[in-house]
């Protein structure tokens, strides 16, 4: 059983690389083929129109496609995956600066939607069909819909411009090395929280919907009432066999969710000025980055199938029966 | 019980950081928004706005340029030139060095880094900004300044420059950051762009780099050796990036930020009101457009001949364009004034050079369809829109996404358009995208704006040499507007040169190869506790080591 497990996890993790290579290969001809040059930037009445051929030059763009791709394909199997045209330096010495605001936000806020989820429905179904179940309900869908932009900007009139209690943007203050330990992570903790929930509250009434249906669901399967009949208490109930049973649809999301977010979080990013993936995606495809865009994709398709993954084994591990199914 | 424990500790936690927090707040310091990262702290490839200003701040230039609104021109004041001396005709310049100019290792400016600078700078494997610039120096034919022909180095701190006797020799000739030569001749000349220093400069500036938070903020710290330090001026200098206008917004009125460029006339009017604000506009750097194909792209494309455009290749077209287009409303209406109508490349702060004789296309239908008429463009089918030899006046208009101000001038085009019988498609591209139909011809018609470069400069967007004037996107060519970009080139009085940029002027302005439509201003917002700012056409963020704290 180990061995078969073994060679299903070995399987999963050629395909994946499969995946990666194919996501490499398209990234590589779309960005190619569509107009632009990363040497645009180099017109201008104070430059010498030379200054962009050399630079095209420099950057191989004059040889045809077929050639770079061949190159580039070749450097990336020795982990190379060029220098960035905009910062100047290895395009994963770039990407792995803007890597720990999108780790922070990802780890906390899926913390955060499950949390936040899962106590709510559990306080919404002990209150089934009443008004603040009716209330949370209906609440919920409007958390869902509100545009992450619009969140933000709310929560930075309530939370930054009115109370004056958070500030506006930034991962941590400029005078953030001057100060203590404990002022060190206030510091991180008061610049966070706007983008955390700006992140989990829509999530989180995603999950609370999937927890509270399917807490509902299940409760009502003969199984529960023969478990009660049998004179077994609710905490046992519902943590050994409703719990379980909820889990699975709500940790198939999580992983799409999980791998989302660590591939940045462009609209939080932006509003709170947060040094993220996403940002760095969308400012390399303006800037026709071409190697920092495939960098960009390739780390961002690992963590999708990475979180996928993390999530699968979970499954696995709360419900051991079915470990083939999800690992194939 | 275990409440009992956490709550007076976090309560003391909260207090404890509070106070140090409001310690750091105190410092002298000013925060200056900008909308995205520098690439680099090196002069050499300084290529964008910011990294300009910041690198202005770092290294210390030959002299010290400022706008004199009055001649509107520049004037030159000392850096690190101490004294200076052209000979009569102009084509060599001695300089004299101060002595007491230092790198903020410690090692002093000498004559060396200066010849070093504009070596390193006009070199092909460097692929510096300024790379080519050096047409009035003695150069090689690959762009490369002869160092033996140009440079007399006397001594350390004494050095002659001589230039190409039949040139116009300006004061921006000299206007390069001077780089340490003992630290960039340790890296091979083609490694430099990957170099560590672009991130760490040894600088000599009145600033000097304290930190840089990728993607956040960078700060400079006053750089107590440098010459230009004072006591008074503001300490820390930080940079923030700040890619949302809105939080922009809200950060400038909370006070998290002190100065901000780019803010939108709307915005100005609000934040106007705000006590603690100041609102100050740049005027006259930049105009906006929009440009009409006068060729047809795809046959010049095809063959490098010129053919007319089928729409625009007519002059008379091109005026009645201009006449029919109301450029008051989009001005009143959504610049709300903070602009000017715009009617020839050069603006009214080029106090001498300006034409204000100039009339302009005042918005006129009747005379955009006479004009039109007379064209050959008629609506003999009664559908609203003129046709000439069975083709319908219709066109599609390109505007870069996410930008209001042309939005709304390209639906009040368009509407202007249509009562005189022009069909309009508006249709907005991503700036890379629309950039690549503009410059490879493919494009009929666009708005974009034109940054006015100091000292003027007519021939990359108007001198008819398609292949190698980069900037005529719309294929200008008038050969009178030629021989006075040519004779501009050449050695001339200050009379005729002023009577040959009024002619200019006259040409381009009856041409019409673009509709002008206004000068921009770029409004400035600044926290009033900050004193002592100049905020002229050279540009919003200078001479930061002359402003000052309200105390």
């Amino acid at each position: 059983m180990t061995i078969e497990k073994l060679y299903l996890v070995l399987k999963r993790f050629l395909a994946s690389l499969f995946i990666l290579f194919l996501i490499v290969t398209l990234v590589f001809v779309l960005i190619r083929i569509s107009p632009g040059e990363p040497t645009q930037k180099y017109l201008s009445p104070k430059l010498s129109p030379e200054l962009a051929k050399e630079v095209q030059k420099s950057y191989n763009l004059d040889e045809p496609i077929i050639v770079q791709y061949f190159g580039f394909i070749r450097n990336m199997f020795t982990g190379n995956f060029g220098i960035s045209y905009e910062y100047r330096m290895p395009v994963l010495k770039v990407i792995s600066q803007h890597l720990p605001v999108t780790l922070t936000l990802a780890f906390f806020s899926i913390i955060i939607q499950l949390l936040l989820g899962y106590f709510f429905a559990l306080f919404s179904v002990k209150r089934k069909n009443t008004l603040t179940d009716k209330f949370l309900r209906r609440a919920s869908v409007v958390m869902y819909v509100t545009p992450g932009s619009v969140l933000g900007l709310i929560l930075i009139f309530i939370f930054s411009v009115h109370f004056d209690l958070f500030p506006s943007g930034g991962f941590h203050s400029y005078f953030y090395d001057e100060l203590s330990f404990p002022g060190q992570i206030k510091d991180i903790a008061a610049h966070l929280i706007l983008p955390l929930l700006t992140l989990s509250l829509p999530g989180a009434a995603l999950f609370f919907n999937y927890f509270r249906d399917g807490i509902e669901e299940v409760l009502q399967k003969d199984f529960v009432l023969y478990l009660k009949a049998n004179g077994f208490s609710n905490k046992v109930i519902f943590r050994k066999h409703v719990l379980p049973n909820v889990l699975k649809p709500v940790l198939s999301v999580a992983g799409i969710e999980l791998g989302f977010l660590l591939s940045g979080t462009l609209v939080t990013e932006v509003i709170f000025s947060l040094p993220g993936m996403g940002r760095l995606m969308i400012s390399s495809i303006l800037s026709r980055d071409f190697p920092l865009v495939i960098a960009c994709a390739f780390v961002s398709a690992m963590f999708i199938i990475l979180a996928n993954f993390i999530f699968d084994i979970i499954k696995v591990k709360i419900d051991r029966r079915i470990w083939r199914e999800i690992l194939r | 019980m275990r409440l009992k424990f956490y709550f007076p500790a976090i309560l003391s936690l909260l207090i404890l950081t509070s106070c140090e927090k409001e310690e750091f707040r105190n410092t002298s310091r000013v925060v200056i928004a900008i909308q995205s990262e520098p690439e680099t702290l090196n002069p050499i490839y300084a290529f964008g706005i910011n990294e300009g200003v910041i690198t202005d701040h770092l290294f210390l230039y030959l002299l010290d340029l400022k706008w004199n609104a009055t001649k509107g021109d520049v004037e030159a004041f000392p850096m690190l030139a101490d004294k200076w001396q052209w000979n009569p005709d102009s084509t060599s310049i001695e300089i004299y060095l101060r002595k007491d100019a230092k790198w903020i290792d410690g090692k002093p400016i000498s004559a060396y880094d200066v010849v070093y600078s504009f070596d390193i700078y006009s070199d092909k494997a460097v692929q510096s900004r300024f790379y080519g610039t050096f047409k009035n120096f003695y150069h090689f034919e690959n762009g490369e300044v002869n160092i033996q022909k140009t440079f007399s180095v006397k001594d350390s701190f004494h050095l002659i420059i001589n230039f190409m006797p039949d040139k116009i020799i300006s004061l921006y000739d000299l206007a390069f950051p001077i780089v340490p030569k003992h630290v960039y001749e340790k890296i091979k000349r083609n490694e430099i762009q990957t170099a560590e220093i672009n991130f760490n400069p040894v600088s000599s500036g009145v600033y000097k780099l304290k930190k840089w938070e990728r993607n956040q903020y960078i700060i400079l710290e006053a750089n107590k050796d440098c010459f230009l330090y004072d006591e008074d001026m503001i300490k820390e200098i930080i940079f923030k990036v700040v890619p949302d206008y809105n939080s922009l917004l809200t950060q400038i009125k909370k006070g998290e930020i002190d100065f901000a460029e780019d803010i939108r006339p709307s915005d100005a009017r609000q934040l106007g009101n705000y006590k603690n604000l100041k609102i100050v506009p740049v005027r006259g750097r930049q105009y906006d457009y929009v440009g009409w194909s006068n060729i047809d792209g795809k046959y010049f494309n095809e063959t490098k001949k010129i053919k007319p455009h089928r729409l625009f290749g007519n002059k008379k077209v091109r005026q009645a364009l201009s006449y029919a287009i109301n450029r008051k409303e989009i001005l009143d209406q959504y610049l709300l004034n903070y602009g000017s109508l715009c009617n020839s490349p050069i603006s009214e702060i080029f106090v001498n050079e300006f034409d204000s004789s100039l009339a302009g296309f005042e918005f006129n239908p009747e005379k955009a369809k006479q004009l039109l008429e007379e064209a050959g463009w008629t609506d003999r089918n009664k559908n609203g829109v003129l046709e000439k030899n069975n083709f319908e006046f219709s066109f599609t208009l390109n505007i870069p996404s996410g930008n209001p101000l042309r939005e709304f001038a390209a639906t009040v085009i368009k509407n202007n358009l249509k009562q005189v019988g022009i069909e309009t498609n508006v249709e907005k591209l991503e700036f890379g995208v629309l950039m690549d139909g503009v410059l490879n011809r493919k494009l009929d018609a666009w708005i974009l704006a034109w940054f006015i470069p100091l000292p003027i400069d007519l021939k990359p967007y108007w001198y008819s040499d398609l292949t190698n004037t980069q900037m005529n996107f719309v294929g200008y060519q008038n050969r009178v507007a030629d021989d006075i970009i040519l004779n501009l080139e050449k050695k001339n009085s200050y009379n005729t040169y002023i009577e040959l940029m009024k002619r200019f002027q006259r040409v381009i302005s009856d041409d019409q190869p673009v509709t002008f439509l206004y000068w921009v201003d770029n409004i400035i917002c600044y926290n009033s506790r900050i004193k002592n700012i100049t905020i002229d056409p050279f540009g919003p963020v200078q001479r930061i080591w002359e402003w000052r704290l309200k105390n």
